[in-house]
């Protein structure tokens, strides 16, 4: 068992640890425990803090000539694109989220191994988000093309399997929408000022009411940076 | 024609990366420098040089810590140039304000304050812990350090940060 110095010590330098030894530490000392309360409300003021608005264009201090054509290509390339999606017959929403599925059967083993967090925070970023800790284990993240757009593909695993979550920032449902469709059931749920949130298990074993509370307890870790 | 089609493709996804990956690289690079011009400078060239370089990123999994590599050369590289002077840490504050502003938030404007007077060598590794998520031997292997040492710098930089802001120190371990 590690003394309280030592827990102090690894808590300063990472106060977001989960270590069982550091666990076991904190629920056997009271003053430590107050103490890592303390610590992660300054944690918490540290993470506000970094998140300074970050200008979404660019002052041309001293922008190159290069820099300013990729731009232009940038805005073209948004334009043609969202002109052809405009255009685009819409299928159901649900059916392409359990289409995507077929793609990528591996992503639903089941496993304790979280991915790494810089592969996690990639396949965030097209959705400019990040997710707390709340979310769970998160076995398995992608950024996939879908709909015309990169979306995250997040495994989470439960207490009752491995569930896909998809965040949709790009596509909005008015109320929550269950389907069983093709050997997946699941729901799509309308995230306020940010699309919606598709959550679906494979099977039927899951009931609507246990993804409902998985889709909420991940919609309340996502923190929106964008 | 086809190529083309399939170039376009991949540049498409190349500049939708870098819009993603952005404001990200902004905010590490603004932290970094403690300049809004200088950090939005090195985010430019930083974009230019993967551009450059997009052949070389095999699995766009890797995007977020090859950007972050070109983005620490590329800062190296313009602090080099710039030559900057010993700086007075409140005449910078003061320059950033509109980048700092905080609305009510006082709290919030403390920590600020107090991360622009914490030495690099402690900023850099808290940056990409809480900013950018990195774990301790991500940080290591991009600073080319052992884990113990950023193990050490992110103690430290906590603690100093800690004692920059007011809080109660007196239960942080010595060293």
């Amino acid at each position: 068992m590690i003394d309280c110095t030592a827990y102090r010590r690894a808590l300063l330098a990472n106060p977001r640890e989960a270590n069982p030894e550091l666990a076991a530490h904190r629920a056997s000392c009271r003053v430590c425990a107050l103490y890592t309360e303390r610590l992660l409300g300054f944690e918490s003021r540290l993470e506000r803090a970094l998140q300074v608005s970050a200008p979404d264009h660019a002052q041309p201090t001293r922008a190159s000539r290069g820099w300013l054509a990729m731009a232009a290509s940038i805005t073209v390339a948004f334009v043609i694109a969202g002109g052809l999606w405009v255009s685009a017959p819409h299928s159901s929403l649900a059916a392409d989220v359990v289409a995507h599925m077929a793609g990528e059967p591996q992503a639903w083993a089941r496993t304790d191994v979280a991915v790494p967090s810089a592969d996690l925070a990639v396949a965030l970023a097209d959705a400019r988000m990040r997710l707390g800790a709340g979310a769970g284990t998160v076995s398995y993240a992608r950024s996939c093309a879908f709909r015309g757009h990169h979306v995250p593909h997040l495994v989470v695993q439960t207490a009752v399997g491995p569930i896909t979550v998809m965040v949709l920032v790009h596509e909005s449902v008015s109320k929550v929408v269950p389907f069983d469709e093709e050997g997946y059931r699941g729901v799509i749920l309308p995230v306020a000022g940010h699309g919606s949130l598709a959550v679906l298990a494979k099977g039927q074993a899951v009931g609507r009411s246990e993804l409902e509370a998985i889709a909420a307890r991940v919609e309340s870790a996502i923190v929106w940076v964008g | 024609m086809k190529d083309d089609a399939g170039g376009n493709v991949k540049r498409a996804r190349f500049q939708a990366l870098c819009q993603a990956l952005r404001p990200d690289l902004l905010r590490f690079a603004f932290w970094l420098s403690r300049d809004l011009a200088l950090a939005e400078d090195v985010v430019q060239e930083t974009m230019l040089r993967a551009w450059k370089a997009r052949e070389s990123l095999k699995d766009e999994a890797a995007a977020k810590p090859w950007f972050l590599t070109i983005i620490r050369r590329e800062y190296a590289r313009s602090f080099e140039r710039k030559r900057l002077p010993t700086v007075d840490v409140d005449e910078l504050i003061a320059r950033e304000e509109p980048m700092l502003a905080t609305g009510q938030d006082q709290e919030v404007a403390e920590v600020r304050a107090a991360l622009f007077k914490l030495p690099e060598e402690y900023r850099e590794p808290l940056l990409m812990q809480v900013l950018m998520g990195y774990s301790t031997a991500e940080i290591a292997s991009q600073l080319e350090l052992s884990t113990a040492a950023v193990l050490t710098r992110l103690f430290r930089g906590r603690k100093q940060l800690r004692a920059l802001c007011g809080e109660d120190t007196s239960l942080d371990p010595d060293s």
